[in-house]
């Protein structure tokens, strides 16, 4: 074996190494079309002596790389955009990047709603009231509430993560709070079926 | 199909553009365009992909053949019809504007579908 061809399989071997960074659908034909472009490098009759065109084949394996790497990240922000859509149009296996700020979220509306409560119960015992009273009057809200998730769940043609009857047992059991979760994680806000107006955000015509 | 004309013409970009413009029906390589528009490689590839995404570029695989003498097939590139038109529109705008700075000249006549 010639010391160029040598050369052009090690070469070779080093673009197989960096295409492995390039998402799995595009690499072997990205591998294919740069090792194919080796031959013409090492045949450059205009490149002389013979040994720049290894330089030259070197520096073309140092730009391959940096394509990879701006292939690779464009790709990445091509899912990303991809799920994000698909979040918002309901899908379930969709993971959205911001679950866990939604689930936050929802615990501090929950532990404001806590707080307020308690506060106010302290305030009314304060003045004589009894605490039951505070309460009598929270209860039809906390069931309203309910009430009122219980209805979105039903009329929902999709819920996010969970089935239906999971979010409806949640929000039973564990009654503010998993109302409040639910509204933050599970509900779809925008109905996927209905046709939105060219893609605009629904409900703002300008 | 807006988006196309709102590829930026870069000098790089211009480059490839006057090569593969140059005989429309040719058949570029990698290393070819490499050679005829003096780019190295990482410039020249994440290029064409782009323009390749934007519907500019066509990209195809050479047939096996008897004659290439155990040469792998290689991947051609092409410039597509809308390509063709967006190319000359861009580059004729940028020869038009050249001889003043590009900035008093491109507010009086923007490049259309650039974001200006």
């Amino acid at each position: 074996m010639s010391p160029g061809r040598r050369t052009q399989r090690i070469a070779g071997w080093l673009i197989q190494a960096i295409c492995r960074r390039l998402p799995a659908d595009v690499r072997a034909e990205r591998c294919r079309e740069w090792t194919a472009e080796l031959p013409a490098i090492f045949d450059d009759q205009s490149i002389r002596p013979s040994f720049l065109r290894t330089l030259r084949a070197f520096s073309f394996c140092v730009g391959i790389s940096w394509t990879t790497r701006q292939l690779s990240k464009s790709a990445r922000a091509a899912s990303r955009r991809s799920r994000n859509a698909q979040w918002r149009t309901g899908a379930m296996r969709a993971r959205p990047p911001e679950l866990a700020v939604r689930a936050v979220r929802g615990l501090l509306i929950w532990l404001v709603v806590v707080v307020v409560l308690l506060g106010l119960i302290a305030l009314l015992r304060t003045r004589g009231f009894p605490p039951s009273l505070p309460v009598l009057f929270v209860l039809p809200l906390a069931v309203g509430f309910d009430v009122f998730c219980l209805a979105d769940i039903a009329r929902a043609e999709q819920v996010r993560y969970l089935h239906k009857w999971a979010w409806v047992i949640i929000c039973l059991v564990q009654a503010p709070l998993g109302g409040i979760m639910y509204l933050s994680i599970g509900h779809i806000g925008r109905h996927p079926s209905r046709p939105t107006s060219s893609g605009g955000p629904s409900g703002t015509i300008r | 199909m807006c988006r196309l004309v709102a590829v930026k013409l870069t000098g790089p970009l211009e480059r490839v553009l006057r090569v593969m413009l140059a005989d429309p029906s040719a058949l570029h390589y990698g290393y070819d365009l490499m050679k005829t528009a003096k780019l190295p490689s990482g410039t020249l590839y994440p290029m064409l992909a782009r323009l390749q995404q934007d519907g500019l570029v066509n990209a195809e695989w050479e047939a096996p053949r008897q004659d290439t003498a155990g040469r792998p097939p290689r991947k051609y590139y092409q410039l597509t019809a809308e390509g063709c038109r967006v190319a000359r529109l861009e580059l004729a705008q940028a020869a038009s504007s050249a001889p003043a700075p590009r900035a008093g000249h491109g507010a009086v006549r923007p490049a259309p579908g650039s974001t200006r």
